[in-house]
């Protein structure tokens, strides 16, 4: 500050400059007015020092009226300053010249003792004429006209230079004050913070109210304590930390609005007390405990002192938001990391679809003994499969089948539902699921997985995931309203979404029908979304209703038998192969399979075989149609010769007879002969 | 029993003729299959059923699709099968895509190959715009012409073809090239001026084909009737006009008329029945016991259906409590 005294001389309530310097020119005091006189050049007198003059002559008294005489100058424009020698003896040191409606810097003749030189509140618009003050160690010029900061490059003792409210666009020329403790900058239109890095005795440094949007090139003050940047457009702050002496740095009313921007802040060890008030940054939840956290060292912020309470929490708190980023960065990663995943299945699965039809073309096609390939029935009809097409695809497929694919198949559990990408997905099924995650599970959701696999796995799921009330399928590749035969063996189902995309049998106008006839026994709430009504049973029931009786009804036992058995021993055969089987767990399934028979049994009969499962099954049964046929031929052999036999037997019969009777009576017609024959045969029989 | 005819063919071929051998076959093969289940009641039951399963039609149901195209007796079954199974969709009025109808054959017949359906739709939709929408009747049918006299039709289109491009298969080919050419030449120029082929020509054809070959094919006298009515005509406008005709399809004996189509009345009856016991359904009328009751070996029913829609259903292998539906009134 500067000291009272001084202050008062300058005849100013308010001083923008905050040094916290104590000025080693003691002053005395001076009286309000002042005792100079002027002496101005008659001859020429320029426009604005004529009107000086008059001014001068009207406000000022001057004791020695009589010694104002008006020399001549060499210098057109300059008046010349001369005080009476009294002055000069009195007040030899100082020179204050404020509020004189100054224009220009006088010459100022014979004063080269002076320390002390006060411009204060003039319209000086340039700095000039003072290249003789040699030991000139304050200069104020606050409140003046001066664009430019020239003329000092012979005060080499300067300390202290105010250049308060001028117009200076830019710091310059200070090459050679080389002493410079106090520089005042304040209230210009100053853009940039450059040309002070010689300064290195500078203690303060004033540069609010200019137009700085950005701080940087502070090295070389060594000494800088103190830094005003108040009311400027600052976004951001570097290189703070190469002033290993700023004690106080204040950046009110800035646009500062992230840490990160005054992040070398941290690095300053010798900052205590900063102001960041009317930023944006203090608008923020985190603003207070974040700069507590980072600058430990302070010791004020924002003018209040900061308690040890305070720099508790703020670590607290800070702790918490790091581990809270932590958590979400870990967070996105893995999302980034399934969305990878998901978008690697997709591909696979898409390229499985696209590939199919190469095998496709190259079957033989014969009406009686095709068998129904699925996949044809995916997208276009038969016949638009050329097979130039075809063998492109193998040919991309065998290339990209030798890319490395990292992850195959994602499973994820998500509070409720249970998503499942990629066919690899359902081997986790098998894992130990602990039973309160499982029990939780109430959607269970497949993507990218053929329809056909999923079935195979459907009791697992019905043991492991009691609660799945609701699936979803997306690319599932389900093309047969049989398909949902097979969702008849889980335990309840409510909620059915089948998601258009990669399930082509969507676009049948039965489907739902026809779902809500084969699963009636689930009693479904929804499907795709939308609720079940009583109509939809009705018409499901007058669509289907039949077809359930004549299966039920009209089938031989023993077919239904074989079908039922079918199932039954499909459960049974799961069972055995699952570890860690209890026989209670067995005897659960009986349960469930009776109940399964008790229910709906007309519908029972509509099951859904794989077709891989049923191609199987038909290549078994060719072995024993083979047997069959053989059998039977050797049975209608065997028939035929027999009624060839009989029927030669049948033409000959008669004839036969014929002689059998005349052998017959041939030998009995002589009764005697015949009754010897007859004993003696009885007599040899013995 | 000694009638001259049966003595006129050796044995296997009549039983061949006949398809005794095929369901014979058919039979013992079941047996093997299923013989754990079978030896509980006898051999001698079984094969009762399983004949008498044949008689009615119902052998087919759920079976290979080579069993079902193995006899014609078979293919009726079927096609009857089929039409009564579905009959209600067609009394709904729902119009269906080839695919959906092929979806529901594949309920009846897993492996029902795609081709025939294809064929049937050709037929319906005069192999134009596959992909249209198809009214019940109409697709079966066609359906019933396709399926029924499959091989017939390919000979058929052969001769089509044939016909088209010029060849006679009725000319026979004088050594004298020139008056072969002079005979083969007005249909040539005929053909390729107007759309599908001289109807009494080809009428020629299908009657020598109808002589030539076993297997079945639709009787020659309606054949004759119905090419009879144009004067030329293009080859689906030929399967079309054979899957409308009455007399066709009675002849089969498979189908209904066109007009009964819609009519079942046992089946009707049955599904009041069913729809009855549709849970939550405010219909005050009991089901009718006598009226087509299930066998009495099926397995228990399920319960009452009183029960409000949105309940679990744990339905008991016995029923419980006494509603008009207990198995007392089933013989």
């Amino acid at each position: 500050m500067i000291p009272g005294k001084y202050r008062s001389v300058s005849g100013r309530a308010a001083n923008n400059v905050n040094c916290g310097l104590h000025l080693v020119i003691q002053t005395s005091s001076l009286p309000e007015k002042s005792k100079v006189e002027f002496k101005l050049n008659k001859e020429t007198p320029s426009f604005s020092g004529r009107l000086l003059q008059h001014d001068l002559e009207r406000n000022y008294s001057s004791r020695q009226g009589d010694h104002i005489h008006l020399a001549s100058s060499s210098m057109p424009s300059f008046p010349i300053l001369q005080r009476s020698s009294e002055e000069k003896i009195l007040y030899s040191d100082r020179l204050t010249l404020e509020r004189q409606k100054l224009t220009v810097c006088p010459i100022i003749d014979g004063e080269e003792h002076l320390r002390l030189l006060n411009f204060q509140h003039n319209f000086i618009t340039r700095i000039q004429n003072i290249s003789n003050l040699q030991r000139l160690i304050f200069l104020d010029l606050y409140d003046n006209q001066i664009e430019e900061i020239s003329g000092l490059s012979t005060l080499r003792s300067l300390r202290v230079l105010l250049l308060g409210k001028n117009r200076i666009k830019q710091i310059s020329n200070l090459e050679n004050l080389k002493s410079l403790d106090v520089l005042d900058l304040h209230g210009n239109q100053i853009t940039k913070i450059e040309n002070v890095s010689h300064l290195c005795d500078l203690r303060v440094l004033n540069l609010a109210r200019n137009l700085l949007s950005h701080v940087d090139n502070l090295n070389g003050l060594d000494s800088l304590t103190e830094l005003n940047l108040r009311h400027n457009q600052i976004t951001f702050v570097r290189d703070v930390d190469n002033l290993p002496c700023l004690q106080r740095l204040f950046l009110s009313f800035n646009n500062i609005s992230t840490f990160e921007s005054v992040c070398c802040l941290a690095d300053s060890s010798s900052l205590s007390d900063i102001t960041f008030d009317g930023n944006p940054i203090a608008q923020e939840s985190w603003y207070k405990h974040t700069i507590l956290q980072n600058m430990m060292q302070l010791r004020q912020l924002d003018m209040k002192r900061v308690t040890e309470e305070e720099r508790r929490m703020a670590s607290v708190v800070a702790k918490k938001e790091e581990e809270k980023k932590r958590e979400s960065h870990k967070q996105s990663l893995l999302k980034e990391k399934k969305r990878l995943t998901i978008n690697n299945v997709a591909r696979k699965w898409d390229l499985q679809q696209h590939r199919i039809p190469n095998i496709a073309p190259n079957q033989d096609r014969k009406v009686s003994d095709s068998s129904q390939d699925p996949s044809q029935l995916h997208g276009s009809t038969v016949s638009a499969f050329p097979e130039e097409t075809g063998s492109l695809d193998s040919g991309l497929a065998n290339a990209l089948q030798g890319l490395s694919v990292t992850d195959t198949h994602l499973v994820e559990v998500d509070g409720d539902t249970l998503s499942l990408y990629g066919s690899g997905a359902l081997e986790s099924l098998d894992r130990n699921w602990s039973v309160q995650t499982a029990g939780m599970v109430t959607t269970v959701s497949f993507t990218f997985i053929e329809f056909d696999e999923i079935v195979q796995v459907l009791p697992k799921l019905k043991i492991k995931f009691p609660n799945s009330l609701h699936l979803k399928f997306k690319e599932t590749n389900l093309v047969m309203l049989q398909q949902f035969n097979a969702l008849a063996q889980l335990r309840r189902v409510d909620q059915l979404t089948i998601d258009p995309q990669g399930n082509p049998v969507v676009n049948f106008t039965l489907w739902k029908y026809y779902v809500l006839f084969r699963l009636s026994h689930f009693s479904m709430q929804k499907i795709n979304g939308t609720e079940v009504t009583q109509n939809d049973m009705i018409m499901a029931e007058r669509l289907f209703g039949i077809l359930a009786h004549v299966a039920s009804s009209e089938l031989p036992q023993y077919r239904m038998i074989s079908i039922l058995g079918d199932a039954r021993k499909k459960q049974f055969r799961y069972l055995l192969e699952t570890k860690g089987k209890k026989p209670g767990l067995v005897n659960e399934e009986n349960n469930d399979s009776k109940r399964l028979v008790g229910e709906n049994t007309n519908r029972a009969m509509l099951n859904y075989t794989t077709r891989d499962v049923y191609n199987e099954r038909l290549e078994e049964i060719k072995e024993k149609k083979k047997f069959c046929k053989m059998y039977m031929e050797d049975l209608v052999k065997e028939a035929t010769e027999i009624n060839m036999k009989n029927e030669a037997l049948q033409k000959l019969w008669p004839q036969m007879f014929i002689e059998l009777v005349r052998d017959a009576v041939i030998e009995i017609r002589n009764k005697n002969s015949y009754m010897k024959l007859c004993l003696q045969q009885i007599t040899d029989q013995k | 029993m000694l009638s001259p005819e049966r003595l006129a063919l050796p044995d296997y071929e009549y039983l061949a003729q006949r398809h005794v051998l095929t369901y014979m076959e058919d039979a013992v093969c079941q047996l093997l299959e299923n013989k754990e289940d079978i030896s509980q009641y006898g051999v001698a039951r079984f094969f009762t059923e399983y004949f008498n399963s044949v008689c009615q039609g119902t052998h087919i149901l759920f079976r290979e699709f080579s069993f079902i195209q193995a006899t014609p007796h078979n293919r009726a079954s079927f096609l009857r099968a089929f039409w009564k199974c579905f009959r209600t969709v067609g009394k709904n009025g729902d119009l269906l895509t080839m695919r959906e109808y092929h979806c529901l054959l594949q309920l009846l017949c897993p492996d029902f190959p795609l081709e025939l359906t294809q064929k049937a739709a050709r037929i319906v939709l005069m192999d134009d715009a596959m992909d249209c929408l198809m009214s019940f009747s109409d697709f079966l049918f066609a359906f019933q012409i396709q399926f029924y006299y499959s091989e017939f039709l390919e000979s058929v289109a052969a001769i089509y073809q044939d016909l088209l491009a010029g060849k006679n298969p009725n000319t026979v080919i004088v050594p004298t090239s020139s008056s072969g050419q002079h005979r083969q030449r007005p249909p040539l120029g005929e053909a390729s001026v107007l759309e599908g082929v001289e109807a009494s020509l080809f009428s020629q054809c299908l009657e020598n084909l109808c002589d030539r070959h076993k297997y079945s094919c639709p009787p020659p006298a309606l054949v004759k009737e119905v090419l009879s009515n144009v004067q030329r005509l293009t080859f689906y406008g030929f399967l079309v006009a054979l899957s409308k005709h009455h007399g066709i399809n009675q002849a089969l004996g498979a189908l209904p008329d066109k007009g009964d189509l819609m009519h079942d009345p046992a089946m009707d009856e049955e599904l009041e029945r069913l729809l009855a016991q549709v849970p939550g359904l405010v219909n005050s009328a009991p089901a009718n016991p006598e009226a087509g009751c299930l066998p009495s070996r099926t397995p228990p029913r399920v319960g009452s259906p009183w029960r409000p829609l949105h309940h679990a259903r744990k339905v008991d292998a016995e029923s419980d409590g006494s509603t008009e539906e207990t198995d007392e009134s089933e013989t």
